[in-house]
């Protein structure tokens, strides 16, 4: 190949260092200020890159493990009564391990570093961990804390000093609108298992719940609003879903009424799919 | 179970005070950094003079002006470190992340211009007036987001001084530019803004080279009459000799 030709394909593609800009990198040696200024940025960068994808890991995990809680938590009115107890010991222990453990890594790896920067690093992990926990509360006693409450879980004490973690009121409120999520499953799973009346329950809490966002002024949040129009859809189905409980709940024998309502819930996906 | 009352009260009440308190923090921040960046756009305005001028008295004006508004800039950074609450720079930070940007590239030009050197971030974060503050500092980031644009208006900086007859300014450029390359070839950068900004800068460093490409061949530069000879024959386009 010609050396031209090399020459001209690499000057298409992408601009090649010239033999001034080369003679510049080798006439740099360690002393030159400007090469001594940004060896100490690469060290910063690097140490607030690792930060940042540890702290993406440790979210991961407890994404991870908060999904498993949920699903733990809707074999709930599968069991029988003496298995209830011991579904909702098993949850407790392990949201408990998830705020002595995962969280505590993540409030340590922040420790003396702004939170706010890595924020975005673990609001997944800690969206999805508040619905886990919102649904264990829901499941035990059919309320949610509130967030004063729950922030302080994450207040922790780390050799005599106290230690914190960043839980955002934001946070706060898109793992609740995701566990209006869970409530609409565990709503059309209890049919199943004939207890019409958790039914109405959790269609009711869900109401509560949309009649909430609806009350927000603008949050200026996009999340927010997205996650308020897939509750909005969820709560569509539940209240066809009670509709039809209570319209056609007599006429069918109770162990019949999940087949008829799953059947009426796919003729709603496919009418969405049309609309859309 | 509680109803809709009381889940209203205790979960999104507190959730909408929490909200209106921040826009109201954030309706502060936006006022500030408007007047801010209306300053920013008067010290680019002054500091275009190096496109047009080559006489020493109307860039070292330029140059004064600039400085004098960069000081009614740091009296809005001031302001700026009262409204952030503490510890919550990043919280905020989006609204004046570019506005940061912009004045240490304006700063770094300035220094430039006076000593031909690359500004440090300590004297960046002087300049542009929020050293040594409670709440807000010079992010990393923004630092060198700054140097790179830098670099891109210098590298028009080189074309421009051709024009204008000064024949040295871009071999000084071409160094500068070239060491900043080196520099930044050192960071590991991740996949972000600034990587992809990053990824521009070789643009910047072809278009000096091929200014001191352009100069060397035809002999132009200067204190290289003798040599400039011998260095054509083996330089290919996008290639450039400088002469010692």
């Amino acid at each position: 190949m010609s050396k031209y030709k090399g020459n001209f394909r690499q000057k298409r593609n992408k601009p090649v260092m010239g033999k001034q800009g080369r003679e510049v990198l080798e006439a740099l040696d360690e002393s030159n200020p400007v090469i001594q200024m940004f060896k100490s940025f690469a060290a910063e960068l690097d140490d607030k890159h690792d930060r940042y994808e540890r702290i993406v890991k440790l979210s991961r995990d407890i994404t991870i493990e908060a999904k498993r809680i949920i699903f733990l938590l809707h074999n709930f009115n599968i069991e029988i009564d003496s298995k209830r107890d011991s579904i909702l010991e098993e949850a407790k222990t392990r949201l408990t391990a998830i705020f002595q453990i995962s969280f505590l890594a993540i409030a340590k790896e922040l420790q003396n570093h702004n939170a706010y920067l890595y924020h975005r690093a673990f609001t997944a992990g800690m969206q999805e961990f508040i619905e886990a926990l919102c649904f264990y509360q829901f499941v035990k006693e059919e309320k949610i804390d509130n967030w004063k409450l729950v922030n302080n879980h994450f207040q922790y004490t780390e050799e005599d000093n106290p230690l914190s973690l960043l839980f955002t009121q934001y946070d706060f409120l898109l793992g609740i609108a995701d566990f209006t999520g869970e409530l609409m499953r565990k709503c059309i799973n209890t049919i199943g298992s004939g207890n019409v009346s958790d039914c109405f329950k959790t269609c009711n809490f869900v109401k509560a719940i949309h009649t909430g966002f609806l009350g927000l002024s603008y949050t200026g949040n996009r999340e927010i609003s997205r996650k308020a129009y897939v509750l909005k859809q969820s709560l569509n189905k539940m209240e066809l879903v009670c509709y039809n409980l209570q319209i056609r709940g007599k006429e069918i024998p109770r162990h019949m009424l999940l087949n008829v309502i799953e059947f009426q819930d796919t003729e709603i996906d496919a009418d969405e799919g049309f609309v859309n | 179970m509680a109803g809709p009352d009381k889940i209203i009260a205790d979960i999104f009440s507190p959730f909408q005070d929490h909200i209106n308190a921040e826009q109201d923090v954030r309706e502060v921040i936006r006022n500030i950094i408007k007047e801010i960046e209306k300053s920013t756009r008067d010290i680019i305005t002054n500091l275009q003079v190096i496109h047009s001028q080559s006489n020493c008295e109307y860039i070292h004006h330029g140059i004064m002006k600039s400085r004098e508004i960069m000081q009614g800039i740091a009296k809005g950074f001031e302001e700026l470190d009262k409204a952030v609450p503490p510890g919550e720079y990043y919280r905020y930070n989006d609204h004046w992340r570019f506005s940061i940007q912009r004045l240490c590239f304006l700063a770094g030009l300035i220094v430039f211009l006076e000593k031909g050197i690359l500004i440090e971030r300590t004297t960046a974060s002087e300049m542009i007036g929020v050293s040594n503050k409670q709440n807000i500092h010079l992010d990393l980031e923004d630092y060198l987001m700054g140097l790179l644009n830098l670099a891109s208006e210098l590298s028009r900086f080189a074309v421009s001084s051709v024009i204008l007859g000064d024949f040295s300014r871009p071999l000084q450029i071409s160094k500068f530019v070239g060491e900043l390359n080196a520099g930044f070839r050192l960071l590991n950068l991740k996949n972000d803004s600034l990587r992809k900004r990053f990824d521009a800068l070789k643009y910047d460093v072809r278009k000096t080279e091929e200014v001191v490409y352009d100069l060397s061949i035809r002999g132009l530069i200067p204190g290289s009459l003798q040599s400039e000879e011998t260095n054509i024959d083996t330089s290919q386009p996008g290639e450039t000799k400088p002469t010692e």
